[in-house]
């Protein structure tokens, strides 16, 4: 039964008073007409997780965007509090989970900067082997999402069809598809599996190959992809880092920053690979950037295979830890930009605060900046540009 | 492009950013330990240390501000990253039941997002915000902040008071 009270006092809230509605002056067109509200999301068919966009229409420009998050919060940061050290590392896979590697790496190297641990070789070796295949597992679907955005449906296949043989690969190594917990205070959990690196040296031929024609040579020159990204989504370097943009929403604004490159960890200052850039900051230059980074990837991927060290890949910690009173900072550069973490500890064998900066929850700001301005239809390859994750923003 | 990134030494660059925080503002401590400068101030000249960190130093990046529930008082630490391998903390602490501190959106207007969820966890007021308002949890009739120490987990406590 349709009760109005209840549905108005459902409503109130979310679109007007104290939630919802920014202040702002009335917009109207030339007949007089009011803008118009309206809601998309939580659940949309072409929306990156659960969802929200508060969205303000004068006809079919946008005039105002508002994210509202919240639908997937775990509170994460309040459960590691109450968990052992290593029993953490499991939780951080459900932050980014379609890049979750990343999420490991920088939560053990925060662990590791507080207990000034040493790593062996091997294990950092195969950090960075395991970083570099994530990269490229979720770089290439997320070229496939903006496509399906856009609505073409092929690229999204050749993606999976990717990403799929790299989760094969990835189940091979740490015996799970997509939650690995595979990194381990110390090192890492097992050494790669017998004819590892020569499996996936031959992916990665094989990709190299099938590159070209299935995600470039479909997308790149193709009028209506260009007309639809083009220009679309244009923000300049200066607008980009007030918004603290980093990852490939940065880079294809040409600001030339990579926590790879500029605050190295683990055997990235050992490998030799470009940061890409692009000067035209929209989303088209955001795929360009992503289909760029892959290809660094690979390299960088070639060259961990061709130095790979012998040798143990766990150091020994002790059958507790308890690091000492103090803080620990990890960062890396996950597949959406800075990932960092922050470990406050009291001496106990639990942390006393966890902190994570999630790169999709601090490049959505770019919702509420630039989308205004834009048409309806443009929020989607927006959203592409961004390309952020439910579990990201949400923790 | 307009924006100039640092160039040089690594080290003489915190020492420069350390002798720029020194000279226009009073420090508690200080103490530089590989690539990152840490820099204790008092609350009331946050803002003002990054304009400082800014304009003067020209450190372009807000990386995150953290928020510890110390039992009494609140913690922050605001770090920001040059950009090419040098890292400032800059560290203050308030007390008091209804903690306030003074916005950095004016300075870095990515603190946005930040001080919403510092905010929304910790209930710590960040005065001067232009949008302050609970990102994650229920925007009317919740009046807990999840992060503070006090708040324990369990399903019960979480709904008390909504019913």
């Amino acid at each position: 039964m349709l009760d109005k009270e209840r549905i108005d006092h459902q409503l109130e809230p979310s679109l007007s008073g104290k939630t919802g509605r920014l202040s702002g002056p009335d917009v109207r067109d030339e007949f007089g007409l009011e803008a118009l509200d309206m809601n998309m999301g939580p659940q949309h068919p072409a929306m990156h997780g659960l969802l929200r966009l508060i969205l303000e229409l004068d006809g079919e420009t946008v005039v105002r965007c508002d994210p509202v998050m919240g639908y997937l919060h775990r509170c994460q940061e309040k459960i590691a509090e109450n968990r052992m050290y290593p029993a953490v590392i499991p939780l951080t896979d459900r932050l980014d989970y379609l890049a979750n590697i990343h999420n490991e790496h920088g939560y053990v190297l925060a662990v590791e900067d507080l207990l000034e641990a040493e790593i062996p070789p091997r294990a950092e070796a195969i950090r960075v082997l395991m970083s570099e295949l994530m990269r490229l597992a979720s770089h290439i679907p997320s070229i496939g999402f903006l496509m399906l955005e856009l609505g073409a449906f092929t690229p999204i296949l050749y993606a999976f069809r990717e990403r799929e043989r790299l989760q094969n690969i990835f189940e091979e190594i740490t015996g799970v598809r997509m939650m690995y917990h595979y990194f381990r205070i110390g090192g890492v959990k097992a050494d790669l599996p017998p004819g590892m690196p020569e499996k996936i040296w031959e992916f990665i031929e094989g990709l190299e190959e099938r590159f070209q024609p299935d995600l470039v040579d479909l997308i790149q020159g193709n009028e209506i992809f260009i007309g639809r990204t083009r220009n679309v989504g244009k923000m300049t370097p200066e607008q980009a880092l007030e918004m603290g943009l980093t990852g490939p929403p940065l880079r294809c604004t040409g600001v030339d920053f990579d926590v790879r490159r500029d605050y190295p960890y683990g055997w990235y200052d050992r490998v030799d690979f470009d940061v890409v850039t692009d000067e035209a900051g929209d989303v088209e230059a955001s795929y360009r950037v992503r289909i760029a980074e892959c290809m660094q990837s690979i390299r960088i991927i070639k060259q961990v295979l061709q130095m790979l060290p012998e040798g143990e890949v766990m150091a020994d910690m002790g059958r507790r830890i308890r690091p000492a009173e103090g803080e620990g900072f990890g960062r890396v550069e996950g597949a959406r930009g800075e990932f960092a973490v922050h470990i406050v500890s009291d001496g106990s064998d639990r942390p006393y605060r966890v902190h994570y900066r999630d790169p999709s929850f601090v490049n959505m700001q770019l919702l509420q900046e630039i989308v205004p301005g834009h048409y309806l239809p443009d929020i989607m390859p927006i959203m592409g540009l961004i390309d952020p994750v439910s579990g990201g923003w949400d923790k | 492009m307009a924006i100039s990134l640092p160039e040089g030494d690594l080290d003489t660059r915190l020492e420069r950013y350390l002798e720029g925080f020194r000279d226009r503002h009073e420090l508690e401590e200080h103490d530089t330990k590989g690539n990152a400068l840490k820099v204790v101030i008092p609350p009331e000249s946050l803002q003002s240390v990054l304009a400082t960190a800014k304009e003067d130093l020209g450190i372009i990046h807000l990386s995150f501000i953290t928020v510890v529930d110390r039992e009494g008082s609140f913690e922050f630490t605001y770090e920001l990253l040059d950009l090419r391998g040098g890292r400032v903390m800059i560290k203050t602490a308030i007390e008091g039941e209804e903690p306030v501190i003074g916005t950095a959106t004016a300075v870095y207007p990515t603190a946005n997002w930040h001080e919403r969820e510092a905010y929304d966890m910790f209930g710590v007021a960040f005065a001067g915000h232009p949008d302050l308002r609970r990102p994650y949890m229920w925007q009317d009739n919740f009046d807990h902040h999840p992060l503070v120490k006090s708040f324990e987990i369990s399903t019960r406590r979480t709904f008390e008071g909504l019913r």
